[in-house]
């Protein structure tokens, strides 16, 4: 399934995100596509808006009396410890670290550390992935195609989202291009081949084992 | 305030949001956090946004002692970042409803890294922002202020469900007793509506 333009408009992964209720690897993925496509990011920004004029009118809940006082302190607090921020050095540079550096943010400082930690892992000829670390109960990988390669013929135990960050890739359900989003359940085998004019580098996610109703099951609350 | 007009729904308008005013003291407000440090304008947004950030971080699972501590982090993050406001882009509402999002977003986190850890996204240095090229945000969030006043409350009620509760199309079909078709296409309706879409537009 391809999702399209009109259903970026009011996706339920939209209004998840908005609101706070998704999964950290799956808001990855939609902070992504929102940095390369400019209609989500119109869509999410209203889904925002929305969000904080309910904020506006929510019932307030009672805040503990010394609550100003505290986070004045706390203020206090982080201004001593202020001036040193650190950030991650960049190991060496190699060309995939190059196009790495290329990425939409906050795609980019993920995939630099797990770069950095884990390293890139041989998964056929002609592609790797890195493992991204999202605290999430869902599986975040970012993989990495050479021009003309091709992904085995496969199939997923859950659901899948792949979106294309660079490049292009063509399966049997059509050709996707940056920005593009393409949704793979259990019922889907597909055999992915990146476009012959440069590597291909997708983000995916996929809710692996876990048992959710459908591709929108993943939107239900993760929340303890 | 608001004008006794004749019409429907007027019974039935739900709470006000904030005024013109009450936005524009928000801003001036955040301006001062920003240029001088000031404590008192602090105090005045904490007022304000803190218990609806407890709130909202309640109605989405968390119980109270875990909620207000969610609101201390976000408002002391309002003021780290105070600089980056930029009341061009978005009401003072959005910009904290959007920090106090992303830190629900961190809470689903799995606690598999220290409990102080100087890389928290929350204490990173600021992104440049890339220009959005296609849509002027202030104008998007006067446009959809404006839409959302003329919303009819079955319409705005299942935004509220969409948007802010964060309850999937199949729940909200549930709670509301209406058919899942329906629900998709009054949210879409309504959701166009508010990005200032004419009906039949793509």
């Amino acid at each position: 399934m391809k999702e399209n333009s009109t259903g970026a408009a009011f996706s339920e992964l939209y209004s998840a995100y908005a609101a706070g209720c998704l999964d950290p690897a799956y808001a990855l993925l939609v902070e992504t596509q929102a940095a390369l496509r400019q209609d989500v990011k119109q869509a999410i920004v209203v889904s925002e808006i929305i969000a904080a004029t309910q904020l506006e009118i929510a019932e307030p809940s009672n805040m503990a009396d010394d609550a100003v006082e505290r986070a004045l302190a706390a203020i206090d607090a982080l201004e001593d410890d202020m001036g040193h921020l650190p950030r991650v050095a960049l190991a060496g540079v190699n060309e995939a670290m190059e196009e790495l550096l290329q990425l939409p943010q906050p795609l980019r400082d993920q995939a630099l550390d797990a770069a950095a930690e884990d390293g890139w892992r041989f998964t056929s000829p002609g592609i790797r992935r890195l493992t991204l670390d999202m605290g999430s109960a869902a599986e975040a990988e970012l993989y990495r195609l050479d021009a003309g390669a091709a992904v085995p013929r496969h199939t997923h135990e859950g659901s899948e989202m792949s979106l294309v960050v660079m490049g292009g890739f063509t399966d049997e359900t059509g050709s996707f291009g940056p920005g593009e989003l393409s949704i793979k359940g259990p019922e889907h085998i597909h055999q992915p081949v990146a476009d012959d004019d440069g590597p291909c580098l997708v983000l995916a996610v996929r809710d692996g084992g876990l048992k959710f109703q459908g591709v929108m099951g993943l939107v239900q609350r993760f929340i303890g | 305030m608001p004008k006794p007009h004749k019409g429907r729904n007027v019974r039935f308008k739900a709470a006000p949001t904030t005024t013109e005013t009450q936005r524009q003291r928000f801003a001036d407000e955040m301006n001062r956090i920003a240029t001088e440090q000031c404590r008192a304008s602090f105090a005045s947004l904490f007022e304000f946004f803190a218990p609806r950030i407890k709130a909202y971080m309640q109605q989405l699972g968390s119980d109270a002692s875990q909620a207000e501590e969610l609101a201390q982090e976000v408002m002391v993050t309002v003021w780290r970042k105070a600089e980056q406001y930029d009341p061009d882009k978005a009401s003072v509402s959005t910009w904290i409803f959007r920090i106090a999002r992303n830190r629900r977003i961190d809470a689903h986190r799995r606690t598999n890294k220290p409990d102080l850890d100087p890389e928290d996204p929350m204490l990173r240095p600021p992104e440049p922002e890339e220009p959005d090229v296609t849509f002027d945000r202030a104008q998007l969030e006067e446009t959809v202020r404006a839409q959302l006043e003329t919303l009819p409350p079955d319409q705005l009620s299942l935004l509220k469900a969409a948007f802010y509760q964060g309850m999937s199309h199949s729940e909200i079909a549930k709670a509301f007793d209406l058919p899942l078709g329906t629900v998709k296409s009054r949210i879409r309706l309504a959701f166009n509506r508010l990005r200032g879409q004419l009906e039949g537009e793509p």
